[in-house]
């Protein structure tokens, strides 16, 4: 049976002038998978780097994917390109053999030509000339030997970097096309309001309008400039009928559920139960959420940024009735979105907006738009209890995650496990288990956020290893490699504490310093980080630096992966100490930066340290969420480290840590 | 109503209302679309321009006050192929993720280097604090602005 993708000439193609295309349904939103993908090729079918040029995310021209979520892209991605550069390779080297009379073992390939043993040179455009390379891709096929590669495992810059320092890379909101409108759309107080009636006489009025629209629940104004659009659109008079919102699954799924659980756990020696609670917090993208929509008669054309291409595009052709592959979604640079891109209604507005005034249309959010409207990273409350018997080893965990979806896909209970209770369940030899995610309703809208829920149970889990450690008074280093025969998790956690001088002599509880350590598992990728606070008699908590080690397998792109894993320590930092979105009744209360803080540079730390300690012989796994699901958890033991309070809740305000400071020496 | 502009060092004429932003003339008049949108509000400087050497919100500007200044875009930052310094830094550095926001780093981090080419860390720091990055660029971006004033 043939896949999906598995067709060489869906994957690669070789022009007359020798440029290489490849094709992939993941998308770019920084994380630099572009690049990591041009170098595979460029590596595997032995052609100079620039000529390789990867199309990302087209629906018109990229084999169906599913969507780039999980950090799977690498994973997932980089052994089907691999494989049909390879057998490209192979059919170049099989089309020289029969050209040139010799036998294929007697040729070779080097930068873009096939090669023979007499010196003749062959390019591999000569080769294709008018007959492209095609056929099914074979699951097993002979790759180069490793020392063949001269870009995979390189420090390698962004292929986009130019373009982006130069302001000519083109994001979703820089879309120019001719005849172009600009849309906004009419806000209801909440979400899923009804469509009573819509007066648009003053609308109407407003300089440069071209149309006001209503579809369904949907009202939006089209104007020739952005200022105009929203001017029209707030004199729009629309009569809601509010509704209660659909609050979401509420079942309970257990995801271990060993017997002996809570025998063991009575009988434990120690015991300890704790909860930890994490608020709601926003994607909160750079750039608000933006698409430009082209909807003809002969076919409709959308530009934007989705983590689905291939879900935005059935979204888009059934709200206009429209067959999908009469739906073209053309991927665009992006702000990162982090998660908050999988839900895409800005591109469905911009359809019916454009199907409704003729002309191609640009919506971009406001920033309160995209504060108010965005899901977000659900609450969660965290809920343990563990038992240490008399050797000082974890006997029994019981762990009841409460929370609400994250994903904008339907709700599943078949992978919830997987999703909303990623990473519920400890990566530490435990002998009795059990794991409970139940998923409660709330009328806040809430979907995909970088790692799901793997930060938030991860922090939990870690913070409590911590806890556990003290009340059985063990180290929490050697606490954590008593509970794990895993070697690759053990190499991480010993490298991070020899590169942060851990166990170094604490410096006096005066000047308030403490380093703190937590580690992961995330799909595969092994991440252990130490991190370093000072915290202020306010009790204001300061990262001063993190030291991370990182196994991702085999590495394709160090600088990458350093880059990646920062990003999400500076992320996670800044989730960790400042955030929390406040709503009431499923409204958002923030709208601005000034009510929804994040970390600026007066925040960043000193340093972060990345070790990038890949193992060559295992399969390449993503790094672009897991640098941020151990950082919570290593800042919030490190300022139990620095001053004795043991904050449960996040973020770690200022006031929170000065209560847990004085309950701590009372 | 007609407004001249001098926009990376060229004359410009445009024909907008007269409270139009910089910052929409730009992207929607001017074809310089490197100058982003990101809060409408000179809160998270993705929009930022030089205006007489000053780095500023063009998403707060109206076009009247941008009229008699010297303002310079992300795009006319280079000498022709010839990047600026901290454009060849910010490679160097690999200082971009999605790179939304680096148009407006690249504003502010130039505006620091013309009026103080040995920068400490922390002037950086003060100096690109009004630039939001959600990304988590900011350690690599401060690498960049010491290695473009080296």
């Amino acid at each position: 049976m043939t896949l999906h993708g598995d067709r060489l000439e869906r994957r690669i193609r070789i022009g007359p002038d020798g440029a290489v295309t490849a094709f992939s349904g993941k998308i770019e939103f920084g994380q630099g998978i572009r690049t990591a993908f041009t170098q595979l090729v460029a590596d595997e079918l032995d052609v100079p780097i620039e000529r390789v040029h990867v199309i990302l995310g087209d629906t018109g021209q990229v084999p169906f994917d599913h969507g780039t979520f999980g950090s799977h892209s690498v994973e997932q991605e980089s052994p089907r390109l691999r494989r049909a550069a390879a057998f490209a390779r192979r059919q170049l080297l099989e089309r020289a053999s029969a050209k040139l009379g010799v036998p294929v073992e007697r040729l070779d390939t080097d930068a873009g030509h096939v090669v023979a043993g007499d010196a003749r040179r062959l390019a591999y455009h000569e080769l294709i000339d008018g007959r492209p390379l095609e056929g099914d891709i074979p699951p097993e096929i002979a790759f180069l030997p490793r020392e063949r590669y001269r870009y995979l495992g390189r420090p390698m810059p962004r292929v986009e970097a130019r373009d982006i320092v130069t302001g000519q890379a083109t994001y979703v909101a820089d879309i120019r096309l001719p005849e172009m409108l600009r849309g906004a759309i009419v806000r209801p107080p909440v979400r899923g309001a009804k469509v009573r009636s819509v007066d648009d006489a003053a609308a109407r009025r407003v300089a440069g309008v071209v149309a006001v629209v209503r579809d369904g629940d949907l009202v939006g104004v089209v104007a020739a400039r952005d200022d105009q659009a929203r001017a029209a659109a707030d004199a729009v008079e629309v009569d809601w009928e509010v509704g209660p919102p659909d609050p979401g699954p509420d079942v309970d799924i257990p995801l271990r559920d060993d017997p002996t659980t809570e025998p063991a756990l009575a009988a434990s020696a120690v015991r300890r139960s704790v909860t930890y609670v994490l608020p709601s917090i926003a994607n909160a993208p750079i750039g608000p959420s933006a698409a430009v929509a082209d909807v003809r008669e002969d076919g409709t054309t959308i530009y934007g940024a989705t983590h689905r291409p291939f879900g935005l595009r059935e979204g888009v052709a059934k709200r206009l009735g429209l067959a999908p592959e009469r739906v073209r979604f053309i991927s665009q640079m992006s702000s990162g979105t982090y998660g908050r891109s999988s839900s895409f209604e800005v591109a469905v507005e911009a359809a019916v907006l454009s199907k409704h005034s003729g002309k191609p249309v640009l919506v971009q959010w406001t920033r309160a738009e995209e504060f108010a409207f965005s899901p977000s990273r659900p609450e969660c409350v965290l809920e343990i209890a563990a038992g240490i018997d008399g050797a000082g080893r974890i006997n029994a965990w019981r762990y009841d995650e409460h929370t609400n979806v994250h994903t904008a896909r339907w709700f599943d209970p078949k992978n919830a496990g997987g999703t909303h209770g990623r990473n519920a369940i400890p990566p530490y030899d435990i002998p009795h288990v059990s794991v409970v995610l139940h998923m409660e309703p709330t009328p806040l809208r809430t979907a995909n956020f970088r790692s799901l829920a793997a930060s938030e149970n991860v922090f939990a889990i870690e913070s409590f290893m911590d806890e556990l450690a003290m009340a059985s008074r063990q180290e929490p280093l050697a606490f954590r490699l008593a509970h794990t025969s895993d070697p690759r998790l053990r190499a991480v956690l010993e490298r991070v504490a020899t590169a942060s001088g851990w166990g170094r002599p604490a410096p006096s509880r005066t000047d308030r310093r403490g380093l703190g350590i937590a580690c992961t598992v995330y799909h595969g990728t092994y991440v252990a980080q130490v991190a370093e606070v000072e915290v202020a008699s306010s009790g204001a908590v300061r990262l001063v630096a993190m030291w991370a080690v990182v196994d991702p397998g085999a590495v394709l792109n160090p600088e990458g992966v350093r880059n990646q894993i920062e990003g999400g320590i500076q992320q996670s930092a800044s989730w960790t100490i400042l955030e929390e979105l406040r709503h009431r009744d499923g409204r958002v209360a923030a709208s601005s930066w000034d009510s929804y803080p994040i970390a600026t540079f007066r925040d960043a730390p000193e340093r972060i340290l990345v070790i990038v300690a890949g193992d060559a012989t295992k399969d390449s796994t993503g790094v672009g969420e897991p640098g941020a699901v151990p950082t919570a958890a290593a800042i919030a033991n490190a300022v139990f480290a620095a001053c004795g309070a043991r904050v449960r809740d996040l973020p770690l305000s200022p006031e929170r840590v000065r209560k847990a400071m004085a309950a701590s020496t009372s | 109503m007609r407004f001249t502009l001098t926009v990376n060092g060229a004359r410009r004429e445009v024909d907008v209302p007269r409270r139009t932003t910089l910052l929409s003339v730009l992207r929607d008049d001017l074809g310089l679309t490197g100058t982003r949108y990101g809060c409408g509000t000179g809160q998270c400087g993705a929009c930022f321009v030089l205006a007489d050497g000053r780095a500023v919100a063009s998403c707060f500007m109206p076009v009247d006050q941008a009229a008699d200044r010297e303002i310079t875009t992300v795009e006319g930052l280079a000498d022709g192929d010839r990047l600026h310094p901290v454009q060849e830094a910010f490679i160097a550095e690999d200082a971009m993720q999605c790179g939304y926001c680096t148009s407006g780093m690249l504003i502010s981090a130039a505006a620091l280097l013309a009026r103080t080419p040995r920068p400490a860390a922390q002037e950086i720091r003060d100096a690109l604090a009004p630039n939001l990055c959600r990304c988590g660029v900011y350690g690599r971006a401060i690498r960049a602005v010491q290695r473009a004033a080296e």
